[in-house]
């Protein structure tokens, strides 16, 4: 099959091209080996944890009670939400966006929550425990980054749903991607 | 982009302008840049992509308020209130630029629930696709 025909309709490119994807994939892994290593200073695996600017910050957000309010330390659940999104972004072809929407539709679904949990926290930083965090920060850009690039993704997908829909072909068989309505619809 | 860009800069400039510029013990101005910024710098990096250049206008409301702010909250420093009208300014302002868009997206974010689209028509155009996936 050509390049070409992995373009969706009325697009200039193709979203779900290993060249759009993998760069929100290395933004992914890095985060999650970021939160990886202050999730392991939460779990008093490692005693310290590298803060270059603010000081005591770092050890004050990280074991704050707001980085405890759920059973397991936030960064954990951080690390864990990373790895969905890399894993996320990494499953499926070049021609995901219609052979296997409900991937992209929860790549583009687990992107947003991270990154407005990511906001949030950096709000509560400096709010509630006035100080700050450089790792905590640095996890915040990357996920607010990969937010618009995983987005256009979402979008071819769900204009192909609506194309499945005015067609009349089954949704629920063309989100999971079934082999017999493939090349139903374009 | 460029103007997304000096928005998402504004938007850390909150986050540390009221360590910069002195006045970080009065905790009501410094909470508020504490709050705005990120938000604003968020939605700013958001639209920095094409497909998600309308986030940009998420920014007008909170540019807005900087300009109210320094009276709803009774701002009593003089530079904390400047730098909150001139950044409130010029974030709203900056907001509304959309620069350039220069691929096409099927007919962006509307076409999901509109009928007779970019991408519905182009489809009808093009030939059917075989069984491979």
């Amino acid at each position: 099959m050509s390049k070409k025909e992995a373009i969706p309709p009325g697009w200039s490119y193709n979203p779900a091209s290993w060249g759009q994807r993998l760069p929100i994939v290395i933004a992914a892994m890095v985060g999650f080996a970021i939160a990886a290593y202050m999730a392991l200073f939460q779990f008093k695996v490692i005693d310290t944890v590298w803060e270059p600017f603010f000081g005591d910050g770092s050890r004050k957000i990280l074991t704050s009670k707001t980085s405890q309010i759920l059973p397991i330390p936030d960064a954990a659940l951080g690390a864990l939400g990373y790895l969905v999104d890399a894993l996320a972004g990494v499953i499926g072809g070049v021609r995901r966006w219609r052979t296997m929407p409900w991937i992209v539709i929860a790549f583009g679904l687990a992107v947003g929550p991270l990154g407005f949990v990511s906001v949030l926290l950096v709000v509560l930083q400096p709010v509630l425990y006035d100080s700050w965090c450089t790792l905590c920060l640095s996890t915040a850009l990357i996920s607010v980054v990969m937010i618009g690039p995983a987005m256009d993704e979402m979008l071819a997908s769900l204009q192909y749903m609506k194309r499945v829909k005015d067609a009349n072909v089954s949704m629920w068989k063309a989100f999971w991607g079934y082999k017999e309505v493939q090349g139903k619809v374009l | 982009m460029w103007a997304q860009i000096i928005n998402a800069v504004l938007g850390i400039w909150l986050m540390a302008s009221a360590a910069i510029l002195g006045y970080s013990d009065v905790k009501i101005i410094t909470d508020n840049e504490h709050i705005v910024g990120p938000i604003v710098a968020s939605f700013a990096i958001i639209s920095w992509w094409e497909a998600t250049r309308v986030v940009r206008l998420y920014n007008v409301l909170p540019g807005l308020w900087l300009l109210l702010a320094p009276w709803v909250l009774g701002y009593d420093n003089g530079l904390a209130t400047t730098n909150s009208m001139v950044a409130g300014a010029l974030i709203t302002g900056l907001s509304f630029v959309k620069g350039k868009v220069e691929e096409t997206y099927g007919g962006g974010w509307s076409a999901i629930w509109k009928s007779d689209t970019l991408h519905a028509r182009e489809a009808r155009k093009q030939p059917r696709t075989d069984l491979e996936g």
